[in-house]
């Protein structure tokens, strides 16, 4: 059985929503990223890096345990998904890599850095100039995706991929941040379609 | 066909070129000389939209992001070797991939410009302080996992090292010491001193060399 730590309010929401489109059983362990319990010693023998989310599978009697939840959702994709999150062919799979990187290097540390100035940190250690660099660091990775939009409906071709999940899971904070999508109407139309699927909605809403 | 690299030696092509040789495989190094904008050409940009290096074509395959074109690679030649042949083996190379994408290059590659680029009474102390902060749990969870066996996955060099190893590098170019944290001193000499990078970095060096006068050189001329 798979098990997944870590609350929709967290990362763990980006497995969650993986998990759903998979169809796949697993168990949660919805604990809260913001008290100690994910510094026990329990917890830390799965994840010694002392976050969520994190994940477990004992299916068939293998011993998967690894964090990183961009690369659980690989892993998934990879395991249970093959054919649909995780395409068949070279090409994409090999794209399902690169957008995954992608996601990791060019959009997540600039999400993160935007919505920590804007809106985790305390409202007296904000820094507004911060974060405005943050944002202006975005338009070209979103050049980059609308480039690539206007030429297909998902990243790596017609469908659906892990390629897409793992791009929109990260992306789609920036919609609390007031980023200005209007340069990127593609990305934005994509966006919406990827976030408005039903695992995503059910996950969303706590049905998950 | 043969695989093409595009990037030169100083960029972050060097961790393909370094999988490359690991892998023994037959491949071509294109350079592009990012101070005369080559990255930017318009033959380029149609194979790599954001004017970024490394890409590598490979028949069909053309990728950007230098450690998803690693994971590519060793899947795809270095089976049961830089690749392994079980689930937990394969999902702790994706994981300690990613982690080094996420979580550890944003905390030290910063360092490079400011030790290497530029002079010691420019440097931005307040950030190289903050980097270290983010650098410090990091640098205990690689050697908490290397107390427990003697590579990140088990006890054989995979992908996981060559991807975690080629970001570490900037903490050695940028002086950073991290005797407190021996498992991982002595993992990151063993492996980034393999033959394989050796022989891409010890083509480096002269050329980094001559980059960074060019690069001073440039930046005194735009004043
Ligand atoms: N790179 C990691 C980051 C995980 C992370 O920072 N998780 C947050 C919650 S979303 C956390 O556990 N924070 C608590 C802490 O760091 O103590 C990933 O993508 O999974
Ligand atoms: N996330 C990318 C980053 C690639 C990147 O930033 N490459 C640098 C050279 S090492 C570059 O091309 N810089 C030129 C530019 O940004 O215009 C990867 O890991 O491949």
């Amino acid at each position: 059985m798979i098990k997944l730590y870590g609350s929709n309010r967290s990362r763990a929401l980006r497995n969650l929503w993986c998990l759903k489109e998979l169809g796949v059983d697993y168990e949660r362990d919805d604990r809260d990223h913001v008290s100690g319990e994910i510094k026990t010693d329990a917890y830390l023998a799965i994840n010694p890096s002392g976050k969520v989310p994190s994940m477990t599978d004992h299916t068939g009697g293998g011993d998967v345990e690894m964090f990183e939840c961009l690369a659980i959702n690989l892993y998934l994709a990879m395991t249970y998904g093959k054919g649909t999150l995780w395409p068949d062919g070279a090409v994409s799979q090999a794209d399902c890599l690169q957008w995954s990187m992608f996601s990791a290097t060019e959009v997540e540390p600039h999400t993160v850095g935007a919505l920590m100035e804007r809106i985790f940190k305390p409202e007296s250690m904000r820094d507004e100039a911060a974060a405005l660099k943050h944002l202006e660091q975005l338009p070209r990775a979103f050049t980059v995706l609308e480039g690539v939009l206007g030429k297909q409906s998902y990243l790596c071709g017609k469908a659906f991929t892990i390629a897409d999940l793992n791009v929109a899971c990260v992306a789609a904070s920036l919609h609390m941040v007031q980023f200005d999508f209007l340069a990127f109407p593609k990305v934005s139309a994509w966006l919406g379609a990827c976030s408005g699927r039903p695992a995503n909605q059910d996950v969303v809403a706590g049905n998950a | 066909m043969t695989i093409k690299i595009y990037g030169s030696l100083v960029s972050r092509a060097t961790r393909n070129l370094w999988m490359l040789e690991e892998l023994g495989v037959d491949y071509e190094r294109i350079d592009l000389d990012w101070i005369k904008q080559e990255n930017r050409s318009p033959d380029y940009l149609k194979i790599n939209p954001a004017g970024q290096v490394p890409t590598l074509i490979d028949g069909d395959v053309t990728l950007s992001e230098s450690l998803g074109i690693n994971l590519y690679l060793a899947q795809k030649f270095g089976g049961g070797v830089l690749w392994p042949d079980d689930d937990a083996g394969q999902a702790r190379c994706i994981q300690w991939s990613v982690w080094a994408a996420g979580e550890l290059e944003p905390a030290v590659y910063p360092r490079v410009y400011e030790f290497v680029f530029k002079k010691a009474k420019d440097r931005d102390d307040a950030l190289i302080v903050k980097l270290a902060e983010r650098t410090l749990p990091l640098l205990d969870l690689m050697e908490g996992a290397l107390s427990a066996s003697a590579y990140l996955v088990g006890d054989a060099f995979s992908v996981a090292d060559l991807n975690v190893a080629g970001v570490m590098e900037y903490l050695d170019r940028s002086d950073f010491d991290i005797a407190q944290w021996p498992k991982t001193v002595a993992w990151y000499e063993t492996t980034y001193g393999r033959a394989a990078n050796q022989k891409v970095q010890g083509e480096r060096a002269p050329v980094a060399e001559a980059m960074l006068k060019r690069i001073v050189e440039h930046s005194r001329s735009e004043g």
